[in-house]
C-alpha cells in the first residue's frame, strides 16, 4: 500500500511538472498549448535517446531534454509571433504536437517506432539500493517540483512576467507595447517547454520504457484539468489540481472492480470523466479551487464593455 | 398632445455602481427631443438601455403606455422603436442592399410587404440606390451614417432613437443628417437623440434634456435652452453662474 | 499526377463541409471549435448504427442522423458553451477540447477501437480520362458539391443566411435590427451539425470508421478554414479544395505518413504572410 502511494506520488510529481509547464504557458502567457502530448513525448524521447544513444548520464539527459523542448517551443512561438490570435496558436501547437508524435511513430531508425525504447536508466540507480529507490525517486521528484515552483514564482515576479500578465488580459496593450512583449511570450513558451521536457525526462526515468502510445490525449486532458482545477495561474494550485485529477483517475480503477469492463472501455471512461470534469470546472469553478495569489481585483468585474457582463441581453 | 414614450426613474450600469441614477424623460408624440450633456453624463448608457442592449436595474420604460422594460432588443424593435447606434452601425461585410434587406425583413417581424426600398426611403436617401452592391464597410463615414439611418427607417417606427448622429461627420453630411431627421419627423416619427453638437441638434428639436452624472438636470423646450447664454456653464455645472439661467428655464 | 490531383480534389471537397462548419461557428460564435473532429466521428457512428444495425440504406440513414445530430449540437451548445459565452475565445476553445474528448470516447465506449465500415455494396472503380475513380469518391463529390451549393444559396439569398452573416459581423447591431441572436445561434449549430454529420459520413466512406477518424482531420480542416479566412464561407470552400489538392500532391514527394505536415506549413505560412487568409477581413479585436 505504501509502495503504491509512493509510486502514485512520483507520477503526480512529473504530471504536476507537466501541468506547471502548461500553466506557465497558458496561465501566465495566455498561450494555449494543445500539442502538449507531442512536446511531452519530445522531452521523454530526447532524454532517453541522449542517454541510450548519446551515452549521457541521467542529469545531462534531462537537461538536454529541457533544452531541446524549450528550444522547439521557443521556435514555435517565434514563428507565430506575428499573430496574437489564440485560436491560431492553438491549432499550430496541435499540429506541431501531432507532427512530433508522428516522428516518434515513424522514424524507426531513431525511435524504434511503435516498439519504443527500453532500458532507460534511472538517476543515481547505481548508488541507491533498490529497496529504497522508490522513496529516493519520490524525494527527488518532490524536490524538483519545489524547485520548479520556486523558479516559476521568481520569473512571474520578474519584470517581463508582470508585463505579460498585464498583456494577457488586454491584447490591445500588447500591440502598443510592441516587440518586448512578443519576445517575452517566446521566452515564456520556451520556459514552459523546458518544464515539459523535464516532465518527459522524469516520465522516462519512472517507466524506463517509452512508446508513442503513452503520449496520447489523456495526457493533455489530465494536464488541462489539473491547471483548471488548481486555478489557472496558480502554481501551487496546479500541483494540487494534479493530485486531485490523479485521485479521480485512480478512483476509476475501483469502477473496474464493480463493473466488468474491458481495458479500452475503462480508458475511455476515464477520459470521459476528465472531459466532463474539465467542462464543469470551467463553468462553475473558473478560478479553480485555489485563488490566484495576485492582489489585483478579479478580472471579470473590471470590464466596462457590455459584452462581458450578464446584464447585457445577448 | 399624447405622450408616446416615457422613461421613469431609470437606473442602469455596467459593474458595481449605477451609471444612470434615476432618469426621467417624456417624449410627446411627433416631437424631437435632444439629450445633451458632458462626457460621462451617461447619455450613451441611457440610449443603450433604452435600446435594450443593457438591462435596466430599476425604473420603467414605456412605449405608447405599455412597458417595454423587459423586452429584448428585437422585441422593442417590433414594438416600434428604431435605434441607430453611434458607431459600428452597419454590417460592414454585407452590401448596402443586404443591410437594407435585413433591416426590412427582421425589423418588421415579418410584416414587410412590397419593395425592399420604398419610394419614401429613396426620397430621403437619394444616394442609396446607386450603391446597392457596395460593401457597407467600403462606404465613407458619412455614407455609412446615412445607410444606418436608412436601415432604421425601412419600417416606419413610432420612435427613432439616435446616438450622436452627427459624430465624426463632415459639415455637409452633418447638415444632411439633421435635414433628414427633420423630414423624417415631418412624417410623424418621434425622435429621441443624444447629441454632442448641441446647437445644431437643438435647432431642429422641440425639447431639450440636459443630463449630467447620470441624472436629468434640466428639461425644457429647445428654443429656451438655445437662448441660454451659459450653455457652457451648464455643462460644467457651475451652479452659481448658471443659477439665473436655471431659474429662467424652470419658470418657462 | 492527374490521379493525385483528382484524389486531392475529392479530399478537398470532403474537407469543405467541416471547414464551412468551422468557419460558420467561428463567425457567429467567435471561437475555434476543436470538438468538430469528434462531432464528425459521433455522427458517422450514428449513421453506422442506423445503417448496419437497423438496416437503413445510406441515404435515409444520413439524412436522419444529420437532422438528429443538428439538434444534438444545439443541446451541446446549451449545456457546454452557452454558460461560457461571455468568457472569451480561449475558454471556449478549451471547453471544446474537453467536449471533443468526451464525444470521441463515448464512441470508443460504445463501439471499441476496431475499424468499421458502412454496409454498402462493393462497386468496381471506373476509369474516366485516365483517372481511376471509385463510387465512394463520386458520391462524395456529388454530395459535397450539392451541400456547398445549398449553403451558398442559404447564405447569400435567404434571410436566415443573411441573418447569420449579420450576427457574425456585429451581434449587438443584429439584435437592434430585430434579429433574435439566440435563435440564429441555434440555427448555426443546427446547420453546422448537419454539415459535420454529412462530412463524417463521407470520411467514413473514404476511410474506416473508428474513434480517432474525425480528430485526424482537425488540422486539415482548420488549415482550410484559416487559409480561406476564418469567418468567410467562400474562403472555407476554396481553402478546403486547395488544402486537399496540395496535400495529395505533396505525397508525391514526402512520405504519406507526414501528410499532415502540409496543412501545418500552410497555417504557418498564412500566419507569417497573411493572417486574415484569402478572403478574410483583417479585423481588430475589440
Amino acid at each position: 500500500m505504501i509502495e503504491f502511494i509512493v509510486l502514485m506520488g512520483i507520477v503526480v510529481c512529473f504530471s504536476g511538472i507537466l501541468a506547471l509547464g502548461l500553466n506557465f504557458q497558458w496561465g501566465l502567457g495566455g498561450m494555449v498549448n494543445f500539442g502538449l502530448a507531442g512536446f511531452y513525448a519530445l522531452g521523454a524521447y530526447s532524454c532517453a535517446l541522449l542517454m541510450l544513444k548519446g551515452g549521457f548520464n541521467t542529469f545531462f539527459g534531462a537537461l538536454g531534454a529541457m533544452v531541446i523542448v524549450g528550444a522547439v517551443c521557443g521556435l514555435v512561438a517565434f514563428v507565430t509571433l506575428r499573430v496574437t490570435e489564440e485560436d491560431y496558436f492553438a491549432i499550430v501547437t496541435l499540429g506541431v504536437g501531432e507532427m512530433l508524435r508522428l516522428i516518434a511513430l515513424n522514424e524507426d531508425w531513431l525511435t524504434k517506432g511503435a516498439l519504443g525504447l527500453t532500458g532507460i536508466p534511472r538517476p543515481l540507480s547505481a548508488i541507491v539500493p533498490p529497496t529504497y529507490y522508490p522513496y529516493f525517486l519520490l524525494a527527488l521528484s518532490i524536490a524538483l517540483v519545489v524547485a520548479c515552483i520556486w523558479v516559476l514564482n521568481r520569473l512571474a515576479r520578474a519584470p517581463f512576467g508582470r508585463v505579460v500578465r498585464a498583456v494577457r488580459e488586454d491584447d490591445v496593450v500588447a500591440a502598443t507595447l510592441g516587440k518586448n512583449v512578443l519576445w517575452a511570450r517566446v521566452r515564456i513558451f520556451a520556459i514552459g517547454g523546458a518544464l515539459i521536457g523535464l516532465a518527459g525526462s522524469l516520465h522516462a526515468f519512472y517507466y524506463q520504457y517509452i512508446d508513442p502510445t503513452q503520449f496520447s490525449t489523456i495526457v493533455v486532458a489530465y494536464a488541462f484539468m489539473a491547471v483548471i482545477a488548481g486555478g489557472r495561474g496558480s502554481n501551487l494550485g496546479t500541483i494540487a489540481g494534479a493530485a486531485v485529477v490523479m485521485l479521480l483517475l485512480e478512483g476509476s480503477r475501483f469502477v473496474k472492480e464493480l463493473v466488468n469492463l474491458e481495458a479500452d472501455q475503462l480508458a475511455a471512461i476515464r477520459i470521459i470523466i476528465i472531459g466532463v470534469g474539465l467542462i464543469l470546472l470551467l463553468i462553475y469553478r473558473p478560478n479553480g479551487f485555489l485563488r490566484e495569489y495576485r492582489l489585483q481585483a478579479p478580472l471579470k468585474e473590471a470590464r466596462t464593455t457590455p459584452q462581458s457582463t450578464k446584464e447585457v441581453t445577448t | 398632445m399624447s405622450e408616446i414614450f416615457r422613461v421613469e426613474g431609470l437606473h442602469a450600469g455596467y459593474g458595481a455602481g449605477d451609471i444612470l441614477k434615476g432618469v426621467d424623460i417624456s417624449v410627446t408624440a411627433g416631437s424631437v427631443v435632444t439629450i445633451i450633456g458632458p462626457n460621462g453624463s451617461g447619455k450613451s448608457t441611457l440610449v443603450k438601455t433604452l435600446a435594450g442592449l443593457l438591462r435596466a436595474r430599476q425604473g420603467d420604460i414605456r412605449l405608447k403606455g405599455a412597458s417595454i422594460r423587459d423586452f429584448p432588443p428585437p422585441k422593442r424593435v417590433h414594438a416600434g422603436i428604431s435605434y441607430v447606434p453611434q458607431e459600428y452601425n452597419v454590417f460592414r461585410n454585407l452590401t448596402v442592399l443586404e443591410n437594407l434587406k435585413i433591416a426590412r425583413e427582421f425589423m418588421s417581424g415579418g410584416r414587410a410587404k412590397g419593395k425592399v426600398v420604398s419610394d419614401e426611403l429613396v426620397e430621403l436617401f437619394p444616394e442609396l440606390p446607386s450603391r446597392f452592391n457596395a460593401f457597407a464597410g467600403n462606404l465613407s463615414g458619412g455614407q455609412r451614417q446615412m445607410l444606418a439611418f436608412a436601415c432604421a427607417l425601412t419600417v416606419k417606427p413610432d420612435l427613432l432613437m439616435m446616438d450622436e448622429p452627427s459624430a465624426g461627420l463632415s459639415p455637409k453630411y452633418m447638415t444632411d443628417i439633421f435635414d433628414c431627421i427633420r423630414k423624417v419627423n415631418g412624417t410623424g416619427v418621434s425622435v429621441l437623440m443624444v447629441e454632442q453638437n448641441a446647437i445644431e441638434a437643438l435647432r431642429i428639436s422641440d425639447q431639450c434634456v440636459v443630463m449630467a452624472t447620470g441624472r436629468v438636470r434640466l428639461c425644457s423646450d429647445a428654443a429656451t435652452v438655445l437662448g441660454m447664454s451659459d450653455l457652457q456653464t451648464l455643462y460644467l455645472g457651475d451652479a452659481a453662474a448658471s443659477r439665473e439661467s436655471w431659474a429662467q428655464a424652470s419658470a418657462a | 499526377m492527374l490521379q493525385t490531383a483528382f484524389n486531392g480534389l475529392v479530399t478537398g471537397i470532403i474537407i469543405a463541409l467541416p471547414a464551412l462548419a468551422v468557419t460558420l461557428l467561428f463567425g457567429v460564435l467567435k471561437f475555434a471549435n476543436f470538438a468538430i473532429g469528434a462531432m464528425m466521428t459521433v455522427a458517422a457512428y450514428m449513421v453506422y448504427a442506423l445503417n448496419t444495425e437497423l438496416g437503413w440504406p445510406m441515404l435515409p440513414a444520413t439524412v436522419a442522423a444529420a437532422v438528429v445530430f443538428g439538434v444534438l449540437c444545439i443541446l451541446m451548445d446549451l449545456v457546454t458553451f452557452r454558460p461560457l459565452r461571455d468568457r472569451g475565445g480561449l475558454t471556449l476553445m478549451v471547453a471544446s477540447l474537453g467536449l471533443g474528448f468526451v464525444l470521441e470516447n463515448l464512441a470508443r465506449l460504445a463501439y471499441g477501437n476496431s475499424a468499421r465500415s458502412f454496409a454498402m455494396e462493393l462497386a468496381r472503380p471506373f476509369r474516366y480520362m485516365d483517372i481511376r475513380m471509385n463510387r465512394e469518391q463520386m458520391i462524395a463529390f456529388v454530395v459535397a458539391t450539392l451541400a456547398m451549393g445549398i449553403m451558398y444559396i442559404l447564405l447569400t439569398r435567404m434571410p436566415i443566411g443573411r441573418a447569420m452573416r449579420a450576427v457574425a459581423d456585429n451581434p449587438s447591431l443584429a439584435q437592434v435590427r430585430g434579429i433574435d441572436s439566440a435563435a440564429i445561434i441555434r440555427w448555426t449549430w443546427f446547420i453546422a451539425g448537419m454539415l459535420l454529420a454529412v462530412g463524417g459520413v463521407l470520411i467514413g466512406m473514404d476511410r474506416a470508421i473508428e474513434p480517432p477518424m474525425g480528430s485526424s482531420y482537425l488540422i486539415p480542416v482548420f488549415s482550410a478554414a484559416i487559409l480561406g479566412g476564418l469567418g468567410s464561407p467562400l474562403g472555407a470552400f476554396v481553402g478546403a479544395l486547395l488544402i486537399g489538392i496540395v496535400s495529395e500532391m505533396a505525397t508525391l514527394v514526402i512520405p504519406p505518413n507526414y501528410r499532415i505536415g502540409i496543412p501545418l506549413c500552410v497555417i504557418a505560412a498564412i500566419l507569417i504572410f497573411r493572417p486574415q487568409g484569402l478572403f478574410g477581413q483583417a479585423h481588430i479585436r475589440r
